[in-house]
């Protein structure tokens, strides 16, 4: 009988931890702000090794194009839980994020998969001729957010 | 008895205060367009005027809904007084400036004057082109003749009390509207002056990249200091000291972000309307641009 109601509480318990851990799996609020901004930063700093390669200002680096490119991915992995419907505002934190973004979840969701196959299409280059060829698309695709999406600086 | 008489003189008094108060308000608010006299002979450069149409972003505005690189207008157009639906600019003689004079087109680039006499809500920024030479102006209305015209009839602005606006900005052009005409400054470079001259004439960056006043119009004092964004949320960077800033190295650097935008990881000209200003700035020559950075780079 103790045993009984020992498992079956323990079920329960699993089945609690279960369903709080989705809920804490999938971001909230601030927390969904501070994340997509942790990932924007990621970009940021991709792009600040990317960039002067472009530019021809540093000579092209096939290991540091590569590093640069993994070292974005884990800050960005949870894109799709970044723009909750709460989080169109911060409450301790401030957003540049436009309401276009759950005005157009359409356009929105082109502009991401366009960012993701320019990124995938540059991540499979091996040479500076395909580096360079691959570069623009990314950084055009970034833009493509830029500007229907993100409100100007404040 | 005598307060009737009284009341009866009161009311008089105001009525002829209130027609003379509105006399007043129609002569000041009263259009004054140029005259055929004013307009001189013109040879059309079409290639002078598809410069000038690139830098002045007339698309930006003008473009339809059916064809982004078509100035058909139509293009819903959001402002703090209202839903602005700009017009068609093809040569279709019905439902666009087909049968516009060269005339009319001054008039309604320089002075905000619709051939009708309507003042035009300056959301189209005739402030910025009234400084314009009277050649340029003239030559992108050469170009958009040369466009295929296209059929599209102009919708009603969606604002409230729509003609009492457009006369009372007969009273706001007195402090809105500057007739003055560029004039180059002989210290500076002819790059220098070129660029002055596209960036504050055509280009109309002062419209959003200098604040203003209470009165709505430019504040001249802050020239290109930034304020805020017109449509709301952030801000309109300043123009000024961009190197100290650390914003752009040198006007090399700038000419590079206008070329090429985020597509060479320049990130901070696509937010706010930039990146479709960044794209028509990027169409006009190698030259042109270096003028535009040249001066913007020179602004401290």
């Amino acid at each position: 009988m103790i045993s009984k109601i020992s498992t079956g509480f323990m079920v329960g318990a699993v089945v609690l931890a279960l369903g709080a851990g989705v809920a804490y799996a999938a971001l909230a609020g601030d927390e969904a702000i501070t994340a997509r901004q942790a990932c924007m930063k990621a970009n940021g700093k991709m792009m600040g090794t990317l960039v002067p390669m472009i530019k021809g200002e540093k000579p092209y680096d096939a290991a540091a194009v590569k590093a640069a490119l993994d070292g974005e991915g884990p800050a960005c992995s949870k894109w799709a839980e970044f723009w909750p419907e709460d989080s169109k505002v911060g409450k301790a934190v401030k957003t540049r994020a436009l309401d276009a973004i759950w005005t157009d979840p359409k356009g929105f969701e082109a502009a991401g998969n366009a960012d993701y196959k320019a990124f995938t299409e540059l991540a499979a280059t091996t040479d500076e001729a395909g580096f360079k060829a691959k570069f623009p698309a990314l950084g055009a695709a970034c833009g493509g957010c830029h500007e229907k999406f993100r409100a100007p600086a404040p | 008895m005598s307060l009737y008489i009284f009341s009866k003189r009161k009311l008089g008094a105001l009525a002829l205060l209130a027609v003379s108060g509105l006399l007043v308000f129609w002569v000041a608010s009263a259009p004054h367009p140029f005259v055929a006299a004013d307009i001189p002979p013109h040879t059309a450069n079409l290639e002078n005027g598809k410069l000038f149409y690139n830098i002045g972003g007339c698309i930006s505005c003008h473009a339809s809904e059916a064809d982004a690189a078509v100035p058909a207008g139509g293009k819903p157009f959001a402002t703090p007084i209202g839903v602005l639906y700009p017009p068609n600019l093809t040569s279709d003689p019905k439902t666009g400036l087909g049968k516009w004079s060269n005339l009319d087109f001054v008039n309604a680039m320089q002075k905000g004057l619709h051939p009708d006499g309507a003042h035009l809500i300056p959301a189209f920024p005739y402030t910025s082109y009234a400084n314009m030479n009277v050649d340029d102006v003239l030559d992108i209305k050469a170009y958009l003749d040369a466009l295929p015209p296209v059929k599209n009839a102009s919708k009603q602005h969606d604002v409230m009390a729509l003609p009492i606006i457009r006369r009372g900005l007969g009273l706001w052009k007195w402090i809105g509207l500057n007739h003055a005409k560029f004039m180059a400054d002989s210290k500076q470079s002819t790059s220098w002056n070129r660029g002055a001259y596209l960036v504050n004439g055509p280009g109309h960056c002062s419209e959003c990249h200098t604040p203003r006043t209470i009165f709505m119009s430019s504040n001249t004092a802050k020239l290109f200091q930034g304020g805020p964004h017109p449509e709301g949320k952030g801000k309109v960077p300043s123009l000024r000291d961009l190197s100290g800033r650390g914003r752009y190295k040198d006007a090399k650097d700038l000419v590079l972000a206008f070329q090429n935008g985020e597509e060479l990881g320049y990130d901070k000209m696509s937010s706010g309307g930039m990146g479709e200003v960044r794209k028509n700035i990027s169409k006009l020559s190698e030259s042109d641009i270096a003028a535009i950075a040249e001066y913007v780079m020179s602004l401290k």
